[in-house]
C-alpha cells in the first residue's frame, strides 16, 4: 500500500488515501474509513516520470490520484510513456547532462556553420528574380536623398568608367543583369557596394581615389563577385534564419533573453558576411586574371581605400566585429593571386 | 504503516464539514524545484530538440513546463501542466512560417511588411484570447482546470480599440503646433504628455481587469477591483524611477563620449567598443525601470483579484527583484546560457514565496466547472511566446 491523495474531479477536496494494486485493479481507501474505490488499471492514465514530481494517475470521470514521486511501484504501469522513460533516465544522470552540453555546442555549431546556410541557399535558388529586384530598389530608395546624393563626376569620366565596366562584365559568365551607378556620398566616404537587383554603387570619393582603371576594375570585380553569387539575397535569408532560430531557442524566455540573444545573432551574421566577402575577393582575383589584369590592381585599390579611411588601420583586435576580412589578409591573398598570375603569364608568353 | 500520519487531517469526501483548524491564516504558494534537477532536465531536452531538428522541442516544452508547474504548490497540492505535445508542435511550425514570412517581407518591400504588421496587429487580440484559453485550459489544481472565457469583443476593445484614443492627444498637439507660435507648441506638447499620462495607465488597468475577470476556476469567476487611480500612481512613480536611472547614466555616457570621441572621425561608424559601452551603461538603466513597472503591475494584478471568498496578496519588492533580474542576466550572459535553469528557478521561488491566498475558506469549496472544454490549438500560445508578449499572469 502506498499513501496517495485522491481528488474526485468534482471538487477541490483533497482526500488522503492508501492505494494498492489488486491484480488488474487499482484500489484505494481512506485510512480509517469505510470508503473504498476501485478501477481497472487499464483505465488509469499515469503522468510521465519527471525527477522529483509526484505522479498524477488520471482516473475515469476526471478524478486523480496523486502519488509521491518515489512511492509509485514500478510494476503498476510498466508499459506507459516508453520514450519519456528513456528521456527521464537521461535526465537523472550528470554524465548525460555533460554529454548534452557537448551535443548542444556541436549541433549549434553545425547548424549555424552548415545547416542554416545550406537551407537558406536552397531557398535562395528558388526565389524569383523579382524578389531581388524589389529588395535592391527598396535599399536604394532608403539610401537616396539622405546618404546618396547625385554624382558630381564629369560626364566624360562617367562614360569612360561605364564603358570599361560594361566591357569587363560582358566577359563574365553566369552574371545576372548588372548596372553601375555613381553617387556623391560624403557620409559614406570612398566605398562601393552591390545591391541585390544587380546595381553596383560607386561613390564619387572612391572613383576619385582609385589610382588607375585596373584598380577601378578590381573593385568592380569584387562587387560583381557579390552579384554572381547572389550574396545579398543569401545574406538576408541567412540572417532571417538566425533570427528565427534564436527566437525559437529563446522561446520560453522573457524579454531579457531576447536582449541577450542579440549579441550572438550579430556575431553569426558578421561571420556569414565575412565568408561572402572572401568569396567575392576570390571571384575578383580569378576574373581579373582571366581578363589579363594582374590581381595586384586589387592591392592598389585597397591601398587607395586605406589612404582615404585611415581609421580602418589597426583594427586587428576587432576581427569578429567587422564584416570584412582584415585588410592585411586581403592584401596578402591578392599578392598571392598576383604571383600566381605572373607565373602563369610567364609560362604562356614563353610558349 | 503510514496510518499514524495519515489519520491526521483526513478530509472525508463529499461531507461539507468545516475543519476545526484555524482557516484565517494566509496560504502561501511554495516552489520546491531545485536548479540541479532542472538543469539536467533542461539541458537533456535542449540537446534532444536540436538533434531532432526541433521536432522533439514540443515534448521538451511539456516536460520543462511540467517541472515548473508541479513544483509550485498551494496548500500542499501541486499545480499541473496538462498540454499535449502534438498541438504545441503544430503551433510552433505555424509560428515559424508566419514569423519567417514577416521578417523576410521587411527586406523585400516595406509596404508588404506594413501590410503584414497591420494583419498581425489585427489578429493580436484574437491571439491573446486563444493563448489565454490554451494556458488556462491546460493548467489545473487538485484535478480542476482553469478556464478563460472567449471574450473576443473585450480583447479587441482593450488591446486594439483603446490605443486609437492615444491618437487624440497627438492630434491636439499637431493642431497646436501647426498654429505656429512657440508658446502654443509648448502647450501642445504638455497636452500630449498629460493625455498620455492619463490614458496609458487607464488602458493598462483595464487590460488587467479584462484579463483577470475572464478567468474562472472551480465554479467561480475571478473578480477585480479596478481602481484606476492606483495605476496612475504606479506610472507616475515609474516616471520618477526612470529619471533617477537615466539622468546619471546619460551623464556618465556623456562624460565617456567626450573623452573618447575626440580622436574618432565623426563620419566613420563608431567603434564596436563604444557601442558595447553604451549598451553596458544603458541596459541596467532600462532593466531598472522595466523591473519597477513589472513588479508593481504584478502586485497590482494579484492584489486586486478575488476568487469567490478568497483574495490574493503579492508582495514582490523592487530591490530584491532588480537584484534577481540583474544577477540572472549576468549569470546567463557569462555562462553562455548555461545558467538559464538556475535563473528561472530562483525567480520562480521568489515569486511563489511572495504570493499568498487570503480568506476564510479552506480551499475545498471549488467544484468542477459546468463549461464543456473543447481542445484549443496551441498555435496562439506559441505565437505569443515567440513574439515575446509578456502577458504577466
Amino acid at each position: 500500500m502506498v499513501p496517495a491523495v485522491y481528488y474526485n474531479g468534482r471538487s477541490s477536496h483533497a482526500t488522503r488515501v492508501l492505494a494498492w494494486r489488486d491484480e488488474a485493479l487499482l484500489r484505494w481507501r481512506v485510512a480509517e474509513g469505510a470508503d473504498e474505490w476501485k478501477v481497472p488499471l487499464t483505465e488509469v492514465e499515469p503522468s510521465a516520470r519527471v525527477a522529483g514530481l509526484a505522479f498524477m494517475l488520471r482516473l475515469p470521470d476526471g478524478a486523480h490520484l496523486q502519488v509521491e514521486h518515489d512511492l509509485l511501484p514500478a510494476d503498476w504501469f510498466p508499459r506507459h510513456h516508453r520514450i519519456e522513460r528513456v528521456v527521464d533516465w537521461l535526465e537523472r544522470r550528470w554524465m548525460a547532462a555533460l554529454a548534452s552540453v557537448v551535443v548542444v555546442v556541436v549541433s549549434l555549431l553545425a547548424l549555424f556553420e552548415f545547416g542554416l546556410p545550406w537551407a537558406a541557399d536552397r531557398i535562395a535558388t528558388h526565389m524569383p528574380r523579382a524578389v531581388e529586384t524589389s529588395m535592391g530598389r527598396q535599399s536604394l530608395k532608403a539610401l537616396q536623398g539622405s546618404l546618396l546624393k547625385p554624382t558630381t563626376l564629369s560626364a566624360e569620366r562617367r562614360v569612360h568608367l561605364q564603358d570599361i565596366f560594361r566591357r569587363f562584365a560582358s566577359h563574365l559568365p553566369n552574371l545576372p543583369q548588372v548596372q553601375l551607378a555613381f553617387y556623391d556620398a560624403p557620409a559614406i566616404g570612398a566605398n562601393a557596394f552591390a545591391l541585390p537587383d544587380g546595381t553596383v554603387v560607386f561613390t564619387d570619393a572612391l572613383a576619385g581615389a582609385v589610382p588607375d582603371d585596373d584598380a577601378f576594375i578590381a573593385v568592380v570585380a569584387h562587387e560583381l563577385g557579390h552579384q554572381a553569387g547572389h550574396h545579398m539575397l543569401r545574406q538576408v535569408l541567412r540572417s532571417s534564419g538566425v533570427f528565427i532560430v534564436a527566437s525559437v531557442l529563446m522561446g520560453d524566455v522573457t524579454s531579457m533573453g531576447g536582449v541577450a540573444a542579440g549579441v550572438p545573432a550579430f556575431l553569426i551574421d558578421s561571420h556569414y558576411s565575412r565568408t561572402f566577402e572572401e568569396s567575392a575577393d576570390a571571384f575578383a582575383f580569378e576574373s581579373l586574371a582571366r581578363q589579363g589584369i594582374d590581381p595586384a590592381a586589387f592591392v592598389h585599390a585597397m591601398q587607395a581605400l586605406e589612404r582615404t579611411h585611415p581609421e580602418l588601420k589597426g583594427e586587428k583586435d576587432l576581427r569578429y566585429m567587422s564584416s570584412h576580412p582584415l585588410t592585411e589578409d586581403r592584401i596578402a591573398r591578392a599578392n598571392a593571386a598576383s604571383q600566381r598570375f605572373r607565373a602563369t603569364h610567364k609560362v604562356t608568353s614563353s610558349h | 504503516m503510514h496510518d499514524e500520519t495519515m489519520s491526521s487531517g483526513v478530509y472525508l469526501p463529499e461531507m461539507d464539514v468545516a475543519p476545526a483548524s484555524a482557516t484565517t491564516e494566509a496560504r502561501r504558494f511554495q516552489f520546491n524545484g531545485n536548479a540541479r534537477d532542472y538543469f539536467r532536465i533542461w539541458i537533456v531536452n535542449v540537446a534532444l530538440s536540436l538533434v531532432t531538428l526541433g521536432i522533439y522541442s514540443a515534448w521538451a516544452t511539456v516536460r520543462t513546463r511540467r517541472y515548473m508547474y508541479a513544483n509550485t504548490t498551494l496548500a500542499g497540492s501541486p499545480f499541473e501542466y496538462l498540454a499535449r505535445p502534438i498541438p504545441i508542435l503544430k503551433g510552433r511550425l505555424l509560428t515559424v512560417l508566419i514569423f519567417g514570412a514577416y521578417s523576410l517581407a521587411g527586406r523585400v518591400s516595406v509596404p508588404l511588411q506594413l501590410a503584414m504588421a497591420v494583419v498581425v496587429a489585427g489578429f493580436l487580440p484574437w491571439l491573446i484570447v486563444k493563448s489565454m484559453m490554451f494556458r488556462a485550459r491546460y493548467s489545473s489544481w487538485r484535478g480542476l482546470r482553469f478556464y478563460f472565457s472567449d471574450d473576443y469583443l473585450g480583447a479587441y476593445k482593450w488591446y486594439l480599440g483603446v490605443y486609437f484614443l492615444m491618437g487624440i492627444p497627438f492630434a491636439v498637439m499637431l493642431l497646436f503646433t501647426l498654429a505656429g507660435t512657440p508658446s502654443l507648441t509648448i502647450i501642445g506638447v504638455l497636452i500630449l504628455l498629460a493625455g498620455y499620462a492619463t490614458i496609458y495607465p487607464w488602458i493598462k488597468g483595464h487590460q488587467q481587469e479584462w484579463m483577470v475577470e475572464n478567468h474562472h476556476f472551480g465554479g467561480k469567476s475571478f473578480r477585480f477591483d479596478t481602481e484606476i487611480r492606483r495605476y496612475h500612481g504606479i506610472y507616475a512613480r515609474s516616471a520618477g524611477v526612470a529619471l533617477a536611472w537615466f539622468i546619471p547614466c546619460v551623464m556618465m555616457l556623456g562624460g565617456i563620449m567626450s573623452s573618447v570621441g575626440n580622436h574618432t572621425p565623426s563620419r566613420a561608424m563608431p567603434s564596436p567598443y563604444i557601442l558595447l559601452g553604451v549598451y553596458a551603461i544603458m541596459a541596467p538603466a532600462y532593466l531598472g525601470v522595466w523591473t519597477f513597472v513589472h513588479t508593481r503591475m504584478t502586485n497590482m494584478l494579484y492584489n486586486q483579484a478575488h476568487l469567490g471568498p478568497y483574495g490574493f496578496r503579492s508582495s514582490l519588492e523592487y530591490w530584491p527583484m532588480l537584484g534577481l533580474y540583474l544577477s540572472n542576466v549576468l549569470a546567463v550572459v557569462f555562462t553562455l546560457g548555461l545558467a538559464m535553469p538556475w535563473a528561472r528557478i530562483r525567480l520562480a521561488r521568489y515569486r511563489a514565496e511572495r504570493l499568498e491566498v487570503l480568506g476564510d475558506g479552506d480551499l475545498n469549496d471549488f467544484v468542477r466547472d459546468a463549461f464543456a472544454h473543447g481542445e484549443i490549438g496551441a498555435a496562439a500560445t506559441e505565437m505569443d511566446s515567440l513574439l515575446g508578449i509578456d502577458i504577466g499572469l
